[in-house]
């Protein structure tokens, strides 16, 4: 894509992102009936849902990314997978603060180990290893291949921590009052405001990831052009 | 094959004989064991808490920490010496010189890990009635599947500015599975509960095991070249 093209797209995404999002905020606070049993503060689950998607969207990038990178040490995939893990970061921290808040009215306790939630933190932690380890090299193309390995590392484990912390609800019920996606049988209207909330963040990380990329592919074509006029390491990223 | 296992052997057989004759893991793994054993003792209130109950997650943490201090080093040694682009110079393939690398801090920490359950044995009173070789291979697969995270990781340690610091954020979050399942299996098999219960925790940690190794083995290649 032409750097035109790009800022079109980035553009036009960013717009329908934004435009999405202000459509499923007044789904959410004018529109959407008030879910039966847990009240009003259901209504966070149509921001909190569609985070948790595009989250994992990007941390399932970063994980093919990274290991094709390896790979095939094709610069645009480190460049794909370092995206990916910012916006995942990103909407992670959303359905990390989102989360505590319905989880205060709905369960009475900001945190509990439910294994969602406690899956959400060691995810964060892992993607915030990812960057201090790509930051943390003199050799900034080391840095990358070390991150990548950390990308794949924490894709594989994703599915034991899983079954690690499902597990061990098991051992403790009580921890669980209210089980996340289950009980809500989703009415015509509360589907759609989902399925706007999935495409308004659909959007938005689709126009942030490719910002992101190609800011990415600037900073790296930087680099070269210091590394080739002998001055300083450009940015690494 | 055999001349690869050679190598791999080779590898473990110099960092084993280093040890032995310097000493330096071992000590420093050993004395933080009996300190760390020390310190709980005065943390817990046993008139409040039974040693008994907490045992399985005393011993885990114990290891766990225990591991970080030795196998953080795994790399220190050559890097000092710069024996490191030696190797790296030499045929040995790379993924032998991982699997040597585990083999070696897996003997390395079995040692150790026997000592945490003779020390907190002694010192806590704990009395064991399950079955010792459920417990064995509880321990032998937890271990070894953390070896071959932590030997990953220390390489990237060797290969990063902010060195050992940087491993308790990346192995702890990744360390989840070996620590629910063999704290679970262990505290089991310490109240004496039957064999059956812990079978599936045996499978979980011989799969983060044999996973672990394989990655460490094909992505090890990517941390140690400069």
């Amino acid at each position: 894509m032409s750097q035109t093209q790009t800022r079109w797209a980035v553009g036009i995404l960013g717009t329908l992102g934004v435009a999405t999002v202000i459509v499923l905020h007044w789904m959410v606070f004018f529109w959407v009936p008030t879910e039966s049993t847990m009240g009003i503060v259901q209504r966070i689950f149509y921001i909190h849902v569609p985070a948790w998607w595009v989250a994992f969207l990007g941390f399932g990038l970063v994980g093919l990314c990274s290991a094709v990178y390896l790979w095939l040490g094709d610069e645009r995939l480190d460049r794909a997978a370092v995206t990916g893990a910012e916006a995942g970061m990103v909407f992670t921290t959303i359905g990390l603060l989102t989360g505590p808040l319905w989880g205060r009215v709905a369960w009475g306790t900001w945190w509990a180990w439910e294994p969602r939630l406690t899956l959400a933190l060691l995810l964060w932690f892992i993607y915030l290893g990812y960057f201090l380890v790509r930051r943390s090299t003199v050799n900034p193309e080391q840095g990358k291949r070390l991150a990548a390995v950390v990308g794949v590392i924490g894709v594989l484990d994703i599915p034991l921590i899983h079954v690690s912390v499902t597990w061990l609800r098991s051992l403790h019920p009580e921890a669980v009052i209210l089980n996340a996606e289950a009980p809500m049988s989703l009415d015509g209207s509360m589907g759609a405001t989902i399925g706007v909330g999935l495409l308004a963040f659909t959007f938005l990380f689709a126009s942030l990831f490719l910002a992101r990329y190609t800011v990415a592919g600037y900073e790296y074509q930087l680099t070269l052009r210091d590394a080739a006029s002998g001055g300083t390491q450009g940015v690494g990223v | 094959m055999r001349s690869y296992l050679a190598l791999v052997w080779a590898v473990a057989r110099k960092d084993f004989l280093v040890e032995f004759r310097t000493h330096e893991r071992l000590t420093s793994m050993g004395a933080f064991v009996v300190l760390i054993g020390v310190l709980f003792n005065f943390a817990i209130d046993t008139a409040v808490v039974r040693p008994q109950a907490l045992a399985a997650a005393l011993i885990w943490l114990t290891i766990i920490f225990a591991g970080m201090l030795g196998m953080g080093r795994t790399f220190r040694l050559e890097e000092q010496d710069g024996a490191l682009t030696g190797i790296l110079q030499s045929p040995i393939p790379l993924d032998a010189l991982y699997l040597g690398k585990v083999l070696g801090n897996f003997i390395l920490l079995s040692v150790t890990v026997l000592l945490v359950f003779g020390v907190f044995t002694m010192f806590f009173s704990l009395r064991f009635s399950g079955n010792p070789a459920m417990l064995f291979g509880v321990v032998t697969l937890g271990v070894f599947g953390f070896v071959s995270l932590t030997t990953l990781f220390s390489a990237m340690a060797t290969r990063s500015s902010m060195g050992e610091s940087l491993l308790p954020v990346l192995i702890f979050p990744l360390l989840v599975p070996v620590v629910v399942f063999g704290t679970t299996a262990t505290d089991r098999l310490f109240a004496g509960r039957p064999v059956a219960e812990v079978s599936g925790n045996l499978r979980i940690l011989g799969a983060f095991a044999i996973v672990f190794t394989i990655a460490g083995a094909w992505l090890f290649r990517f941390v140690i070249e400069e």
